[in-house]
């Protein structure tokens, strides 16, 4: 993307997210459902995204970049990537703590990486 | 919860506290990764200064590396955030009768997820007393926080590594590993039928067609899925985690 796209991207979006966040105050939606159909599509985006996300990155480590149209062929698990993900798990239902589980999770792959590479 | 003499913009900074420290490893993982697809540290750090919300910043990564379209990404981008605008009035709903509104337009800028689901603790059932003084406390430390991070990992990620080749790799892993506990800890019976959509959506049209699209697609997907999900929308524990966050 473009210099200038990526500034007004960044302009636009953050123009829109503070008005999602200022303008139903102003208009006082404090009667809106919250177990509307609205509401329940709404607060499903946060969720849906970070599977979204989730799957994209892990796709593109197993892969090595993703290409259109890119097949199973040359599919491999690096060591890196495994011991990272299991410690990220690990920590999480140790710990309960997405901070540490982060943290964990790219410590452990960055060991592995420095073992292997 | 006890009230203090302390005033509340200082209570509200305290209370940002916990989310400042949570913020600042998952702000400086952004800085890196945004450093890592190439942009700059000023576009990074404005990304974090003007947007100022850890789902659609990350997800504005993902849609730059995918080199999506400028339409493409600012709708992407906003369709992610739409989820802020059932936040102001649940708050409110919480608040005192007629809470006075004077510099919302200041306060509202912070309400981040995790800002969010703070102060609706704290007014439902911490036993603090609304005040615009209060959200400006909470939200500057949160605030403060995100931005530094991010201009730290900016600064960690445009080379300093190069002598690291391992820690750059950790850190480089670093966001996968934050989407991985994220999951994790969003997990719930409610979530999984949306996280399941979302995901399986996404590998197909990754596969299929293009990551921005896998990416779009797998987001409708799942949100579309959560329609069908009976019940209140929003409670508290389901706000954190999604702006990083």
């Amino acid at each position: 993307m473009r210099s200038d796209h990526v500034l007004w991207l960044t302009l636009a979006v953050g123009a829109v997210t503070w008005a999602f966040r200022y303008l139903p105050l102003r208009v006082n939606l404090t009667r809106m459902r919250t177990d509307g159909a609205l509401a329940r599509f709404l607060a499903a985006t946060g969720p849906a995204a970070i599977a979204t996300l989730f799957v994209a990155a892990i796709l593109s480590d197993v892969q090595g970049g993703v290409t259109p149209h890119s097949s199973f062929a040359g599919l491999s698990l690096p060591l890196p990537l495994v011991a990272g993900a299991l410690a990220t798990a690990g920590l999480w239902f140790v710990r309960h703590s997405v901070v540490m589980a982060t943290l964990g999770g790219a410590l452990a792959y960055g060991l592995v990486f420095a073992l292997v590479a | 919860m006890t009230q203090t003499h302390r005033s509340p913009f200082l209570r509200g900074l305290a209370a940002s506290l916990p989310i400042a420290l949570g913020y600042a490893p998952i702000a400086f993982s952004f800085g890196i990764a945004a450093t890592h697809i190439g942009l700059s540290l000023a576009q990074t750090a404005g990304l974090s200064l003007i947007v100022y919300s850890g789902a659609a910043q990350f997800m504005a990564l993902a849609i730059i590396a995918a080199g999506a379209s400028l339409p493409v990404a600012v709708l992407t981008l906003v369709l992610i955030n739409l989820r802020h605008l059932i936040y102001g009035p649940t708050l409110m709903r919480a608040a005192r009768p007629k809470a006075p509104l004077k510099i919302a337009w200041l306060w509202s800028f912070s309400l981040t997820d995790e800002v969010f689901a703070a102060a609706l603790a704290a007014f439902s059932r911490g036993g603090v007393r609304f005040s615009e003084s209060y959200m400006i406390g909470l939200g500057i430390g949160a605030y403060s926080s995100w931005v530094g991070g991010t201009v730290l990992g900016g600064l960690a990620g445009a080379g300093a590594l190069d002598d690291f080749p391992a820690l750059a790799a950790g850190l480089g892993f670093m966001l996968t590993a934050l989407f991985l506990a994220l999951l994790l800890a969003i997990l719930s019976p409610r979530q999984i039928p949306v996280i399941a959509v979302a995901g399986v959506v996404t590998v197909v049209l990754m596969l299929t067609a293009t990551t921005a699209v896998g990416i779009v697609g797998g987001m409708i997907a799942g949100a579309l899925m959560g329609v069908l999900l009976p019940g209140e929308a929003v409670r508290p524990r389901d706000a954190e985690g999604a702006d990083a966050v």
